[in-house]
């Protein structure tokens, strides 16, 4: 899926950059803490998650994700949105919980590592 | 940063030494310490690890020995490679500066050790376990975890610079009865001192380091704050100053007064005094018989610091009769210095100097409560004020003084909420 699907999916909206739309998704990973998406996300994935701090999107490069999903209907500080948008990666907000927000990708056919 | 700057950089600022707590690694600490005795100062071994749960846990080690069975123990513990490009080099150095080699761990990362777990693994390995930064959100214990656990064997609390000593120690350390330290958690050598911990010690060691946080054979954690900030290490300070002009009385007066909104401060010694010529330059801040900087800024940043709140200092001497120093500040002057821990400032200077006669009096609009170590000493049977029993008096006299204050204000303001 792409990332404007994957907005619209979410009832939510892309914070930026610019040209994310088309970018696509080819999994999802949920969790809050860095140390663990960075020791089990996968390329390509979307990052469900209430962080909206600056090194979220150092993790996003590290591990080349496809975009962060932030819940709850939060808003990403302002040096995350500003260090997403000069280093291009797709930041979507959503006013679901992090449940709610994946389990909408998931029907939608979207997996995680979890998948056999 | 380099373990020689790190060291040059604490023997400037004043430290008598530093703990080095790398993340989830401790291969720079052999050569820090060996930077450090060159310098004559302390290098502590120690570790900060990042446990499963995100959550800070500096580890104060023994020796260089244990440093490097937990550093093996993280090691296998540690699941990834470090990325470099996103990261930076994890340069392992020699006291010369040298790189020696890199670690390819992934020390930005978690163990897979819950705190529990962690906590044991330092003990087995002959360290202290602290709870770092307690009152930081994230990485810190209440903040990853909600709660402290009630069956976890922490040694100490420590409350980062971001927050006033006394208040985190209030927060997090007392109710759990453990001391705290505070430090600078510098990540460069610019922040290296910007807080700092006071212990009682023999001789600057390691081992000692250990016993004054075990209290332990007389040693002790006797307070902290920030240098550069906290009004209640300047008039330490100034204090200790006068003791060191060989005064063996001095009066120190904290007034806080609401109504004229001013701050005052007074220090009052009976030390060799100053002519006319050097009192005058005591403010200067060009004018200095100290080799040192840091801990408390002396007379000529008090003044700055006080003409910032709006405010101002005088210095009255005479010598061979001795020497004030006044104070003021804007109470609630947006740019006045927080007060800072005075339990920091009367157990220090005492420590360092028990036979001065100290008259210590805190003022909070119509409320006071005083100290005299003269009468103090009465109920100490001879024993030092610098000894467990007078410090642990000195310590309830101001803690029970302060909590007065406290419970006043607190009364009045409830009181002026009523229609």
């Amino acid at each position: 899926m792409t990332v404007t699907e994957l907005a619209r999916l979410v009832d939510g909206s892309i914070v930026g950059p610019a040209d994310a739309g088309p970018r696509e998704v080819r999994g999802g990973y949920a969790s809050d803490l860095l140390s663990d998406v960075m020791a089990h996300a996968q390329d390509g994935d979307v990052w469900v998650t209430m962080q909206r701090h600056v090194n979220t999107v150092a993790v996003a490069q590290l591990k080349n994700l496809a975009a962060i999903v932030i819940v709850n209907g939060r808003q990403p500080e302002a040096d995350m949105a500003a260090r997403a948008a000069e280093h291009g990666v797709p930041v979507v907000t959503t006013p679901l919980p992090a449940f709610d927000a994946a389990g909408r990708l998931y029907a939608a056919g979207l997996r995680g590592r979890g998948a056999s | 940063m380099h373990p020689s700057a790190i060291v040059r950089v604490a023997v400037e600022a004043g430290l008598d030494g530093v703990v080095i707590c790398d993340h989830n690694a401790a291969d720079n600490v052999a050569a820090a310490g060996r930077a450090a005795r060159a310098a004559g100062c302390v290098a502590v071994p120690g570790m900060e690890v990042t446990t499963e749960e995100e959550v800070h846990l500096v580890a104060l080690l023994p020796d260089e020995a244990a440093a490097g069975v937990l550093h093996a123990r993280v090691a296998a513990a540690l699941p990834g490679r470090n990325a470099p490009a996103a990261f930076g080099e994890q340069v392992i150095a020699n006291e010369d500066g040298e790189v020696l080699g890199f670690n390819a761990s992934l020390l930005a990362g978690a163990t897979s050790w819950t705190v529990g777990r962690a906590a044991d693994e330092i003990h087995r390995a002959g360290g202290l376990v602290v709870a770092a930064h307690v009152d930081r959100e994230r990485f810190g214990l209440v903040g990853q975890l909600g709660f402290v656990p009630t069956d976890l064997a922490l040694d100490a609390i420590e409350v980062s610079a971001a927050t006033a000593y006394d208040a985190g120690r209030r927060r997090y350390a007392d109710p759990l009865g453990l001391p705290a330290i505070t430090g600078s958690d510098a990540h460069g050598p610019g922040a290296i001192g910007r807080a700092l911990t006071y212990l009682h010690l023999d001789h600057a060691e390691t081992a000692e380091v250990h016993r004054a946080i075990r209290a332990e054979g007389g040693r002790a954690v006797l307070g902290g704050g920030r240098p550069m900030e906290d009004l209640a290490l300047h008039v330490l300070d100034i204090a200790r100053n006068s003791a060191e002009a060989g005064a063996t009385r001095i009066e120190i007066r904290v007034e806080e007064d609401a109504t004229a909104d001013v701050l005052r401060i007074t220090v009052t010694d009976n030390g060799r005094g100053m002519d006319a010529e050097a009192a005058g330059r005591a403010t200067d801040p060009f004018f200095t018989t100290r080799r040192t900087r840091v801990v408390g800024l002396g007379l000529p940043l008090l003044r700055q610091a006080a003409e910032a709140a709006g405010g101002g200092l005088s210095v009255t001497s005479q010598p061979g009769t001795g020497t004030r120093v006044e104070a003021f500040f804007g109470l609630s002057h947006v740019d006045r210095a927080p007060l800072g821990d005075v339990e920091t400032t009367v157990l220090v200077l005492l420590a360092s100097h028990p036979d001065v006669d100290l008259d210590w009096t805190h003022r909070r609009g119509a409320h006071e409560y005083s100290l005299a170590t003269a009468d103090l000493r009465a109920a100490l049977d001879g024993a030092s004020l610098a000894s467990p029993a007078g410090l642990a008096l000195l310590r309830s006299a101001v803690r029970h003084g302060e909590q007065s204050l406290a419970e006043t204000a607190g009364r009045r303001s409830r009181t002026e909420t009523q229609p």
